[in-house]
């Protein structure tokens, strides 16, 4: 009975020193890969597997960010079951919090939390914890999380809590959807003078 | 240094390039145009009240909440008198958001030269632009001329007057390069596929002025897509409505429209619908008679939206049983005699040759039938119930 207890603690142990993001975040990671293997995504198991023999190591790194991951993964990420036991209903940003001493936080958010491919934080922000989250003009379910229902606008990094270089990608991806017409806002009230269009040539009729 | 600049050169050129291939796809989705000027036909008074009639006006749709930076709301307390002044206030703002975007022609670009002066010849290596930037002159009005390389001194084509404006004067909304949305064909299709036509037309709005090509090409093809996905609830009260039942009209391709008409029960639409493409048409059919009828037999819309807004100062008491009455079927007696004129109407247009989908228009004007022979028996048959008197 005791060293099974015992077993049971000390992976407890292990996993929140692992990270700080404690058990939330690490079934996070195992629900996504269960999902990512589920998918048939062969190639990128393939890949995920090549890397994890050239380093050596069983377990591939948690902090690790140099893979790539595809917009269309991260599409298909955002409707699937692993999502929605991680966020459930709620935003990707609601169940965050910044760490700071006293009372106020900085005004402004930390620079990057990835630093020469590796997250160089302990507290990533929402878009740098979850390497499935791919900030991207074709991926609007993201980027609608991030824009207030009621004034249209982009939502502040005081509130979503995203890192800057974050945070300028999503500006940039925002602005490339409505460019292209994936994200819709309303359009501002133009006003026509009639006069402008048929004054003239009536006036010509006349003559 | 020069290798970059070579680079950014050819940078420049591709680009160009790329645009110039998009161009032709715009041109040649649209199939439908307007052949003669429309204008005077859109401009009459009487088309103008058609088409605002078969709008209609939905408080609800019209003030709808808009995801803008500014969209605060006040809160007043006022007397009854204040609040049926601001009624009326309401009412003619709606009616100003509802202003229909022109129907006008395409117009044509033509170099106008104004003189030739060889000796500058080679002033410069690029042309000058000069903008008369007067404070409050329209945009229409606006004086742009170019001194080419040449020497020629010529009036600035529609293109470069309309950046010229759009650098002095931004109209807001308006981007100073073509959105992709509007440039890539796919993207475009992609929008219409998910029925997005209102943000693409007011967009459209922002982006060209109405006697662009693009702006023909664009509208026509959302009309023509509209068409056959029928949603055409989407546009029902907005400005876009009024153009896209004119487009239908003056292509005669009506019969969707109509036959959504007849299935939501707007059968005075339906015939101001029909009427119209007589009009322009020029079918010698008599509609103005059937039309003026209706027209005292049932309100205009904004007529209507007042009375709405008029009926929630009013409390339950305040009502009498005929009015009960009538909020629970929905029709008033006027409306079922309006009913009876407007379906004679349009039986006689379903008969006539212009009409292309007769059997399906048929069965939905049966089915309406009986709908309305239920609800005037009901209604007799309350009315009778609560002894109140025929009129």
């Amino acid at each position: 009975m005791l060293p099974i207890a015992r077993g049971v603690f000390n992976s407890l142990t292990l996993m929140t020193r692992s990270s700080r993001g404690a058990i939330h975040t690490v079934s996070a990671h195992k629900c996504k890969a269960a999902a990512a293997e589920s998918e048939t995504v062969e190639e990128i198991t393939d890949e995920s597997v090549d890397e994890g023999k050239m380093s050596g190591s069983g377990a591939p790194d948690p902090k690790d960010r140099t893979k790539v991951i595809p917009v269309e993964t991260s599409m298909r990420y955002l409707k699937s079951a692993a999502y929605k036991t991680t966020y459930g209903d709620s935003f990707v940003w609601t169940q965050y919090r910044r760490n700071h001493k006293g009372m106020f936080a900085p005004r402004k958010t930390r620079k990057t939390c990835i630093r020469q491919g590796k997250i160089s934080t302990g507290n990533p922000c929402p878009i740098c914890r979850d390497e499935y989250l791919v900030l991207d003009y074709r991926n609007t379910d993201l980027l609608q999380q991030f824009i207030s229902p009621y004034s249209g606008q982009l939502l502040s990094y005081s509130k979503t809590g995203l890192c800057q270089k974050s945070h300028l990608r999503l500006m940039v991806a925002v602005e490339q959807a409505r460019d292209c017409g994936l994200l819709t806002y309303d359009v501002p009230f133009r006003e026509y003078d009639y006069s402008e269009y048929y004054g003239k040539q009536e006036k010509k009729q006349e003559q | 240094m020069s290798l970059f600049k070579h680079i950014r050169q050819l940078n420049a050129l591709q680009c160009l390039q790329a645009k110039r291939q998009y161009s032709p796809a715009a041109l040649k989705s649209a199939s439908l145009q307007y052949d003669k000027d429309p204008q005077p036909l859109f401009t009459d008074s009487e088309t103008q009240r058609l088409l605002q009639s078969m709008t209609q006006l939905q408080l609800d749709k019209v003030f709808r909440q808009r995801t803008v930076p500014d969209n605060s709301s006040e809160t007043k307390f006022m007397t009854t008198l204040q609040l049926e002044k601001q009624f009326v206030k309401t009412i003619e703002k709606a009616k100003h958001l509802l202003q229909m975007p022109p129907v006008v022609k395409i117009k044509q670009d033509t170099e106008r030269i104004i003189s030739k002066d060889p000796a500058m010849k080679d002033f410069a290596t690029t042309k000058f632009v000069f903008t008369d930037i007067t404070f409050g002159l329209r945009h229409s009005e606006r004086k742009v001329v170019v001194r080419d390389v040449d020497g020629s001194l010529s009036y600035a084509s529609l293109d470069t007057t309309k950046r010229m404006n759009q650098l002095y004067f931004p109209l807001e909304g308006r981007k100073s390069y073509t959105p992709r949305m509007f440039a890539d064909e796919q993207l475009l299709q992609r929008c219409l596929d998910e029925h997005k036509y209102e943000f693409i037309l007011d967009r459209l709005l922002v982006q060209y002025e109405p006697y662009e090509t693009e702006f023909h090409n664009i509208s026509a093809r959302v009309y023509e897509h509209l068409n056959e996905s029928k949603q055409f609830d989407l546009l029902r009260s907005t400005r876009h409505f009024g153009p896209m039942a004119f487009f239908y009209a003056w292509h005669s391709c009506i019969d969707d429209l109509l036959y959504d008409m007849i299935r939501n029960d707007y059968l005075h639409n339906a015939v101001e619908l029909i009427a119209l493409s007589y009009k322009i048409h020029q079918v010698p059919v008599d509609y103005k008679q059937t039309l003026s009828q209706l027209e005292q037999l049932q309100p205009t819309p904004a007529e209507r939206a007042h009375a709405e807004l008029l009926s929630c100062l009013k409390t339950k008491d305040e009502l009498g049983i005929e009015q009960e009455i009538h909020q629970a079927i929905g029709k008033t007696e006027q409306d079922f005699t309006a009913d009876e004129l407007s379906l004679k109407f349009i039986e006689q247009y379903i008969g006539s040759e212009h009409s292309r989908k007769k059997v399906q228009l048929e069965l939905a004007l049966q089915t309406l039938k009986e709908v309305n022979l239920e609800k005037l028996q009901l209604y007799q048959g309350l009315k009778k119930a609560h002894g109140v008197q025929a009129s």
